[in-house]
């Protein structure tokens, strides 16, 4: 392992320093970068570091681009940053970067068919990241209705699947879908 | 996916010819592939698959096309670890060599679970050791139609035919045989009773109105018209009331069987589900089938019979009329099936919009003190008018579209009758026909019309009460806690000598909440839980109950794994206090005695004084006999846990497990328990999980949790004098509580 772990974990007896309210630190005090390993690197201000950093979002359906959190390598939280505006270019594209790979929610582009069987539908869609076929239990609490356009979908296996605007679907998407909820 | 059907090993899947040519290049010839499996998604934007294949010397990750820039390798001595990093909807397995860049393989929550063992055996292959794979993993499709199933290792439910729900059904007719078979007989007789009537019209009409003959033949017929009435009255009282006997029986024991198999099922079936869907299963699942069973079934049989016997009555009358009658059946059918899909879509929205609404509703009167306390009754009225308004779209809809079906078919069959009476009339003119002839005909074609028009109804009725048997067949065939074990382990008296080894638990698989628990307790040793909020104490006491078992690593008392031992021997020996004290709604006295149904009055008495119960009971007006209401609604909370304590006394267990058992006390009633305590762990081996540290002073060892993993063990004062977690622990508690403090 290396050293900066090592020393995270002997800081037991210093307080932990707050700044988890959003107004407490700004974004560009915070710099993020990325080691040859892989590993993420937090660092505060240029003087306090962390390692082993996760990005996570608080609200991640309500508010995907606001209220970045930081976690430390046990999952506590270092800070979080209410408006991503303020980070620099690197950081906030390593921020992109990491919340990308970590919602690995599909976008449905469009749907070729639903088949309904007793509280069960078996779904073949076209999303963002190619075709798939899924299967929804008990519609009425897997699939999400956040506001009057956007559906969040859950699978059997906890996969997310996401229509961001039900307008923008085809008349044949749409109509399987209404159909189905 | 052929890989899903023959592969030998749920760890070997079946290459593509791609892929199968390139590990022949890349591995030696006496190389041993041990795990060979694919993946669902490229990268983070892009499903497809790549292929991980692992031998004894290499890793191989490889795509299925023939492009190799993205194929890697890495060789298993230049590997330093694996490891697996959950992200929301799934996750990547990264293969970290010592140097170089880490080399990550993605997959959805799919094949997360698969992906877990993987990482496990992988890493055991760096140590050196076999990669020991599960042998059996829960299948995700169907194995014979390849389907993706609704749960995983669950049943398919395009593969269970429609005719062996049936026969299921059936099956709990079987014990009344003689009656249903007396049922059916005089169903039959009864709808051919009913044929009867317009014949003899016919004859009333053709023999003797229109001859003028004298009134005798008449007498006769109308005599015969009476006594069919008759016994027709008759046969249907008896019909009917047979019908009820057998049904409701048969439902009786529907619903005992899947009571009872709710009862046995594990905690993880409920975890996924909610109690409101269940209970709905108990409650409108088995009324649907009980209305098949009571009224749709015996109707549709005797209306099969009756329309079968017109057909073939009307075709010996006069075949030509006949074919008339039945020229708007083939329209009617046709229609009825064209608008079938979206009528079933109407019912099933609206069944939707009905459980939701029921849902709202005993969840706010659950949390009836919530909202007054937060005077949310306005915004609770607003969502129910919300969910109301739904239901009445969806109800509106529903029976609309019933209607204009109702209506068309209706019409089509009108035209029926315009034909025979057009071409009967013509024949009649031309003295083919006699008008008795002609009268039955009209007679019968609505008696053909009718059932032929409500069969669509019907069917609408077998394939809801087919859903609904369907998913109360789903509950009982749901795999059951394994009570009936033949080969267990009897284990009537438990010594208490508790091991675990190495014991892994995740509720959803890659997210371990416990890894690599090794600990020994001896037969009577109380050990105290120590860790913080969500560190996986309860969990850590859900697994020597039994209510989950350990995903990997075992758990043994005296010796066996746990998973050998008899269940109802071990349930039986472990006296649990649950973090959240449950009473059922009954006196007090039962409920303590619910651990033991058969408990005198006196050992009631002294399980309550031993609990310190005692003192409060008896200043209630009806003392042990006091009602405490639903899930004890009655009760304070810190009394409800001296019941749950007085419970578990009685219960005399040789594990003995407090989870939070004292968290509702105040410190003076907290010490009477700690003395309760006391005298109950004498000759258990106990588990107290307690986060006011005080509580555990009478505990043996300590075990402090940290992360999923065991951080400190040893007594009270080798951890203090250890300065690490649980120090830090009591110095916080100290800080916050001079009276709390614990002594040393
Ligand atoms: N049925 C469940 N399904 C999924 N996750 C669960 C389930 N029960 C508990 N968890 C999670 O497992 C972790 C450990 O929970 P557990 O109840 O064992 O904690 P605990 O140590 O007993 O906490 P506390 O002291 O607050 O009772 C928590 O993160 C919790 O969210
Ligand atoms: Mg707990």
């Amino acid at each position: 392992m290396t050293s900066s772990i090592s020393k995270i974990s002997d800081r037991t007896e210093q307080p932990p320093v707050i700044i988890s309210h959003p107004g407490d630190v700004a974004g560009s005090q915070l710099r993020l970068t990325r080691d040859l390993k892989q590993i993420l690197h937090l660092t505060i201000d240029s003087d306090r570091t962390w390692s082993r950093v996760k990005v996570v979002r608080a609200a991640p359906l309500t508010h995907p681009d606001r209220y970045i959190s930081f976690l430390d390598e046990k999952g506590v939280e270092i800070c979080m940053i209410d408006d991503p505006g303020s980070f620099n270019e690197e950081t906030l594209n390593i921020i992109n970067e990491e919340l990308d790979r970590r919602y690995l929610t599909s976008t449905i582009l469009s749907v070729r068919s639903i088949r309904n069987e007793f509280g069960t539908s078996y779904w073949d869609v076209e999303t963002d990241r190619g075709e798939r076929e899924f299967v929804v239990q008990n519609a009425e609490e897997h699939v999400r209705r956040l506001g009057s356009h956007r559906l969040l979908i859950l699978d059997v296996d906890g996969n997310r699947f996401e229509i961001p605007r039900l307008e923008k679907l085809d008349r044949k998407s749409l109509g399987m879908i209404e159909r189905t909820l | 996916m052929s890989q899903f059907n023959e592969s030998k090993s749920h760890f070997i899947e079946q290459l593509p010819e791609t892929v199968l040519d390139k590990v022949g290049k890349a591995i030696g010839p006496f190389e041993e592939v041990t795990i060979q499996v694919t993946t669902d998604m490229v990268d983070t934007h892009r499903y497809g698959s790549r292929w991980l294949v692992v031998t004894n010397h290499r890793l191989l990750v490889l795509a299925p096309d023939d492009s190799t820039p993205e194929d890697m390798q890495i060789s298993m001595q230049s590997l330093k670890t694996v490891h697996m990093e959950p992200m929301v909807g799934g996750g990547r397995l990264m293969l970290v060599p010592y140097d170089g860049e880490s080399v990550c393989l993605f997959y959805s929550n799919s094949l997360s679970l698969k992906f877990a063992e993987v990482a496990e055996g992988i890493k055991r292959l760096i140590d050196g050791d076999e990669p020991n794979l599960p042998l059996e993993m829960d299948q995700t499709r169907c194995h014979k139609c390849n389907r993706l199933l609704p749960e995983k290792g669950g049943i398919c439910p395009a593969c269970i035919k429609k005719t062996d729900t049936l026969f299921r059904l059936l099956g709990f007719i079987m014990p009344y045989k003689t009656q249903a078979l007396l049922l059916v007989i005089l169903t039959l007789f009864t709808a051919m009773l009913q044929l009867a009537p317009p014949y003899i019209i016919k004859f009333i009409i053709d023999d003797v109105l229109t001859t003028g003959q004298s009134a005798d033949q008449l007498y006769f017929y109308v005599g015969l018209l009476f006594g069919l009435s008759v016994i027709l009255w008759v046969s249907e009282i008896v019909r009917r009331w047979l019908n009820t006997w057998v049904g409701f029986r048969a439902i009786e024991d529907l619903r005992t069987g899947l009571f009872g198999a709710l009862q046995l099922l594990p905690l993880r079936f409920y975890d996924k589900r909610k109690i409101g869907s269940l209970i709905s299963r108990m409650n409108n699942d088995s009324e649907l089938v009980e209305d098949y069973m009571i009224f749709d079934a015996p109707f549709i049989l005797s209306n099969a019979v009756l329309v079968i016997g017109i057909i073939i009555l009307l075709f010996t009358m006069n075949w030509e009329l006949a074919l008339f009658v039945l020229l708007p059946v083939p329209p009617i059918i046709i229609v009825a099936s064209l608008v079938w899909d979206y009528l079933e879509d109407y019912w099933r929205r609206w069944s939707i919009q009905w459980s939701r609404l029921t849902t709202h509703i005993s969840e706010s009167i659950n949390g009836i003190r919530v909202i007054k306390a937060f005077s949310q009754e306005a915004y609770e009225g607003e969502r129910f008018e919300e969910h109301n308004q739904s239901l009445r779209k969806a109800s509106v809809s529903s029976e609309r579209s019933w209607l204009v079906f109702f209506l068309m078919t209706n019409f089509f069959m009108s035209f029926g009758a315009f034909f025979v009476w057009y071409f009967g009339g013509l024949q009649i003119l031309d003295n083919k026909l006699q008008l008795g002839e002609l009268m039955a005909f009209i007679a019968y074609i609505w008696m053909l019309y009718t059932p032929l028009q409500w069969f669509s109804d019907y069917y609408s009725f077998i394939v809801r009460a087919f859903a609904g048997a369907e998913r109360i067949f789903e509950v009982i065939d749901a795999n059951s806690e394994p009570f009936d074990q033949t080969d267990a382990v009897p284990m009537p008296l438990i010594k208490g000598h508790v091991n675990f080894r190495k014991a892994a638990f995740a509720y959803d698989p890659g997210k371990n909440v416990l890894r690599d628990i090794d600990l020994e307790v001896r037969p009577n040793e109380m050990i105290g839980l120590v860790g913080e909020s969500g560190v996986g104490k309860s969990t850590l006491i859900n697994l020597i109950t039994r209510f989950y078992d350990a995903s990997r690593g075992s758990i043994e008392i005296d010796g066996v794994d746990i998973r050998d031992i008899r269940l109802a021997d071990l349930r039986s020996q472990i006296g649990l206090v649950a973090q959240q004290s449950f009473l059922f709604n009954g006196t007090i006295a039962e409920n303590i005695a619910y651990s033991k149904q058969d408990a005198s009055f006196e050992e009631i008495l002294r399980a309550s004084y031993a609990a310190n119960a005692h003192e409060f009971i008896i200043k209630k007006p009806d003392g042990y006999d006091m009602l405490v209401g639903e899930q004890g609604r009655r009760l304070a909370g810190g009394e409800k846990q001296r019941i749950a304590i007085a419970r578990a006394i009685l219960h005399d267990p040789k594990i003995l497990i407090l989870d939070e058992a004292t968290s509702s006390l105040d410190t003076a009633t907290e010490k009477k328990i700690q003395e309760a305590i006391a005298r109950l762990v004498a000759g258990r081996t106990t588990f107290a999980i307690a986060h006011r540290l005080s509580t555990l002073r009478a505990a043996n060892r300590l075990v402090v949790l940290d992360a999923g993993r065991i951080a400190e063990t040893g007594s009270h004062t080798e951890l203090m004098a250890r300065k690490g977690i649980f120090y830090r622990l009591v110095k916080t508690q100290q800080e916050s509580s001079a009276i709390m403090a614990v002594k040393g």
